[in-house]
Parts: C-alpha cells; structure tokens; sequence
C-alpha cells in the first residue's frame, strides 16, 4: 500500500515510524492545527495539520479506534477532530474551496479530493476560463505511488462568481 | 445505475458511479484504476482514489519519452465545447466549476496502455448505451 509504519499518538503529540526505519514524522500536541476523520473504502483515514501547514494522512483506523482516538484529542489535546465525507458519485462538477494552502474540490458539498498549493510549481491561465495547476513530482518523498499528479486544470465557467476578479487563485 | 431501467434519457447529471465509500473497490496501489462494473475511473489523488463516471470523459491519451516514463492525459467534458454532452446540464449546474484535464507520470507504461484501452472501451460502450437510450425514448 502506500507507506506502511507505526503510529503512536500519545499525550506528546503523533509520531509515526516508517517501516524498517527511515522517514519519520513528529508532530507535537501544541502544532496540530486541527485532525479529520475521513471514512475511505474499508477503512478510516486520519488527517492531521499542522500550524506549519504541514498536512498529514494517516490510513488504516478501524471504526473504534475512531471513537477512542477522538476521545483522546479530545481530553488531551482540547481538539475536537471533524467529520469529512468524500464524494464518490464521480461528478467532475463542484465548488473549490482554498483553507490555507489546501485547495479542496468539492462535489454536492462533500470532499471529491484535495491537493496541496505548496507542491504546485506553477499555476497559468489558458485562455479566459481554465486554470492549470502543476506539481512538482519528487521521486523522493513518501508515498510508493505508481502514477503521479502533474498537472491539473479547472474550467471556471462565466457563470461562475466565486472567484470573479482574483487572477491569482483558481 | 447501470440497471436503471427508466424509459428515459438519462443525462451525464444523473450517472453516479458509487453510491456509497464502501461500494468502491478494495485499495491497491497508488495507480489509475478502471472499475468496469461501476463504469468508473479511479485517480490517485493525493493518496486517495479518486472515483469519476467514464461518461465524464470525453478523451484519454498517453506518451511515452525516451526515460521509460510514461504520461497519460485524462480530458474531461466541461459545458461550452462543441458536441458536449453538459448541454443539458449547464443550466441545473450554472455556478459549478470543473475539473477538466489531468496528467500523471507512471513508471508503468504496459500498465497505462491497458488503462488508456480500458477507458476508451468502456467510454464507447457506455456512451452507445446512453444514446441507444436516448433514441428510445424519444
């Protein structure tokens, strides 16, 4: 799967260990941003953020190790993790919504995907209505993927007002 | 929705590929996945699959460069090209922004050829069912 290791989330914070050792990630109790819960097939995602922006995506929860964690950010943390629902109708046709450097694609108000502003090298303009998004694709980082995002474009029709007069954002 | 059987066109607005996160299929790899049974695509996306209707589509291609990589590019209908399929729909979704067009990189290129052959297959089956449908009801 995509990268298998431990996670310990304990009064401290989240550390997770990659397998075999290597790549680990830390993140104390008092930079976590906010934690998500996202019910992914078979399984429960966990989502944690951190001030830094930082965004991380933990896989493998059963349903009760979701009411239990949530009860421990609760009481040790003071956070109180958020429900998110994912679209699966398999519409391309929804709203955008940019939280920090998150730009989330939305489907009937539910999380179709979301991908991370920090990681575009570039962003163009086609014509009037499409805006294209680039990634950086770095071979190094963490997740064992076989295919990789490069680029993704938006159509923003006329119609649309949401984000009438910014060029810089989608 | 492939067993509805109303005696009525059906627009793109109405084909829903999962009902349900448990119906999509179990997780494997990071790589584009084609479900014919749900006449799916699913996209990796940011460490999740990302399911879209194949009558979202309207062409898929790939090239292979010369440093055994291989891109595959996925174009989706968005309302005001010709011949698009969203007339319909343009209307009932005014507002809605669209994903039109994404690239990935594979390591695969066997594995993306099969995925280009896949959706093209599946595209053209559905689409002959939706304007057989289409005829019939009119």
């Amino acid at each position: 799967m995509q990268n298998p290791g431990q996670l310990k989330i304990y009064s401290g914070g989240i550390l997770w260990k990659k397998q075999g050792g290597g790549k680990a990630v830390e993140v104390d109790k008092a930079d976590i941003a906010g934690v998500t819960w996202t019910k992914v097939p078979r399984t429960n995602q966990l989502g944690v953020r951190s001030k830094d922006g930082l965004y991380y995506k933990f896989t493998g929860f059963r349903d009760p190790d979701v009411a239990s964690l949530t009860n421990f950010f609760q009481n040790n943390c003071g956070i109180t993790p958020e429900e998110k629902q994912l679209s699966v109708s398999g519409r391309n046709w929804g709203e955008v919504d940019l939280n920090g450097n998150m730009l989330t694609f939305l489907v009937g108000q539910k999380q179709a995907f979301e991908v991370s502003l920090a990681d575009v090298s570039q962003t163009q303009m086609q014509g009037k209505n499409d805006v294209i998004l680039e990634f950086h694709v770095d071979d190094t980082t963490g997740a064992n993927e076989k295919d990789s995002l490069m680029e993704i474009s938006f159509h923003i029709p006329n119609s649309n007002t949401q984000f009438v007069g910014d060029e810089n954002h989608p | 929705g492939a067993a509805d059987n109303r005696g009525q066109a059906k627009t793109i607005g109405d084909l829903v590929a999962y009902k349900n996160v448990n119906d999509l299929p179990p997780p494997r790899d990071l790589m584009i996945q084609v479900d014919q049974r749900n006449e799916a695509i699913l996209l990796p996306i940011y460490g999740t699959m990302v399911p879209f209707h194949v009558a979202t589509v309207k062409s898929v291609s790939s090239q292979q460069d010369g440093n055994r990589s291989c891109y595959i590019r996925i174009i989706f209908n968005v309302p005001g090209t010709p011949f698009s399929p969203h007339d319909s729909n343009t209307l009932k979704f005014q507002g809605s922004i669209y994903l039109k067009e994404v690239s990935f990189r594979s390591k695969d290129s066997r594995h993306i050829s099969e995925v280009v052959q896949q959706i093209k297959t599946l595209r053209r089956q559905v689409t002959s069912r939706e304007s057989e449908r289409a005829e019939r009801a009119t």
